[in-house]
């Protein structure tokens, strides 16, 4: 597998010079290279043809992770191994470090980015999966000017997301919740750490007496690609959290999937997955969620 | 074509490059540092063509030469100076490799794993080798070998 002839290749240093690159009439077919540990798999297999690579690496305004506003803000080019070894991203936000610490192997999470996750958004990944679930919001930028999409508009279907040709994703910004919330991802995929089978997330907010007050639950590993399951959240919200309605929640979640059979799993099997690892994975949030 | 500046294994090397050129090519083919292996068909899958990249270990066929541009990179000729590594020499000792072929991309993810995790267990071990495959060892004798370097780092 090598990749097909590339005309040009980018390293900007800033978003506008990004963005002037890609909007320029001659570019050709041109995309930005986030960590590239899909995208170099898919143009080696010449899914992806590029005639001009804009390689992100340089642009520093669009790395790290920042607390500002009331709202937790993570930059597109922030690394894997940088948000699992972030200890700060406790509680509410533990599920982005569950997702990025069994994100394929170290060398990938060395590289591999939350931006370039999103955007590629492949049928069964952890990253859109745990926005989505967190209820992230996505932030773009283009030469016509800024716009903000709530993940709930971003993930479009497997491969496809709202971002529109020469729009850049620059952050994903999660508004800091109450005091009591709490989240975890666990997925099971054929392989260690592998792309998910099934994904679960679970993102709870608790009240004084533990009355769930709010709950996003999503999915992946389903044909539409990450999901949220309105049936586990509704089975959820103003329930006491007790293990039998976690079990309970999960199991509405199972039984109103549209779940697929493949070599991978039967869609019973998915099911399966929803109810056992879904479970614990409520369970967890609930526990952190009281901490 | 692209003229790039890498550093590789403390020499500083410029070079005309195709935008389509894969590091491990790179490195294999136009400064003949043959150590850093293909062992999938560049998937990304086997790990062997892991390298340090500016110190952090990543897998040189999920990027492009021209992407190395101004970094610096150590493959596993870049290892020993004048006798082997610890880690190196616990492979020996504790017959952590066989055929040898998924050894150098082994050596140098574990190499940059050790110095993060100065005092893994055996499950922080074969949590960090996930990215590599080995069809002869089974693992046990590579995980022997992390954990006796770790003990003479120490």
């Amino acid at each position: 597998m090598f990749p097909a002839p590339i005309r040009e290749y980018h390293r900007p240093s800033s978003i506008a010079e990004a963005l002037s690159v890609i909007a320029r009439e001659d570019v050709g077919e041109a995309i930005f290279l986030a960590g590239g540990q899909s995208a170099m798999q898919a143009i080696k297999s010449r899914m992806l043809q590029p005639d001009c690579i804009i390689d992100l690496q340089a642009v520093d305004a669009i790395r790290g992770i920042r607390q500002a506003d009331g709202a937790l803000e993570i930059g597109a080019m922030t690394r894997y191994v940088d948000i699992a070894e972030n200890v700060a991203l406790d509680g509410p936000f533990a599920a982005l470090r569950d997702a990025a610490s069994h994100i394929g192997d170290r060398q990938v999470r060395n590289r591999g980015t939350i931006g370039g996750s999103l955007c590629w958004n492949y049928v069964a990944a952890c990253m859109p999966t745990v926005v989505l679930g967190l209820g992230g919001v996505c932030h773009l930028v283009s030469l016509k000017g800024e716009r903000s999409v709530p993940a709930d508009d971003f993930f479009l279907g497997p491969l496809t997301t709202a971002r529109e040709d020469g729009e850049l994703l620059s952050a994903i910004r999660f508004a800091v919740p109450v005091k009591r919330s709490g989240s975890a991802y666990r997925k099971w995929g054929l392989v260690t750490d592998a792309l998910p089978v099934v994904g679960v997330c679970v993102n709870v907010s608790l009240s004084g007496d533990g009355r769930c007050t709010a709950a996003r639950v999503s999915l992946t590993g389903l044909p539409d690609g990450a999901q949220r399951s309105t049936s586990a959240e509704d089975a959820l919200l103003n329930s006491d959290c007790a293990p039998e309605v976690l079990r309970s929640a999960m199991n509405a979640a199972a039984d109103s999937v549209d779940a697929q059979s493949d070599g991978s799993a039967s869609a019973d099997y998915r099911r399966q997955l929803i109810r056992t690892l879904g479970a614990e994975v409520a369970q967890l949030a609930v526990d952190r969620a009281k901490r | 074509m692209k003229t790039i500046t890498v550093t590789v294994n403390g020499a500083v090397y410029e070079e005309t490059v195709s935008e389509r050129m894969l590091l491990v090519d790179f490195l294999r083919e136009q400064l003949a540092l043959t150590g850093t292996h293909v062992g999938c068909t560049y998937e990304g899958v086997c790990g062997a063509c892991t390298i340090c990249l500016d110190g952090e270990a990543v897998k040189s066929c999920l990027m492009l030469a021209v992407q190395a541009d101004g970094h610096s990179i150590t493959t596993v000729e870049g290892l020993a100076g004048d006798k082997l590594t610890p880690l190196q020499q616990a492979f020996i000792e504790n017959h952590g490799l066989q055929c040898g072929f998924c050894t150098s991309g082994i050596l140098m993810n574990m190499s940059e794993f050790l110095e993060k995790n100065p005092n893994p267990s055996d499950d922080d071990i074969r949590h960090g080798l996930i990215g590599n495959l080995c069809r002869c060892t089974g693992y046990v004798h590579i995980v022997k070998a992390v954990r006796a370097a770790a003990a003479v780092g120490r």
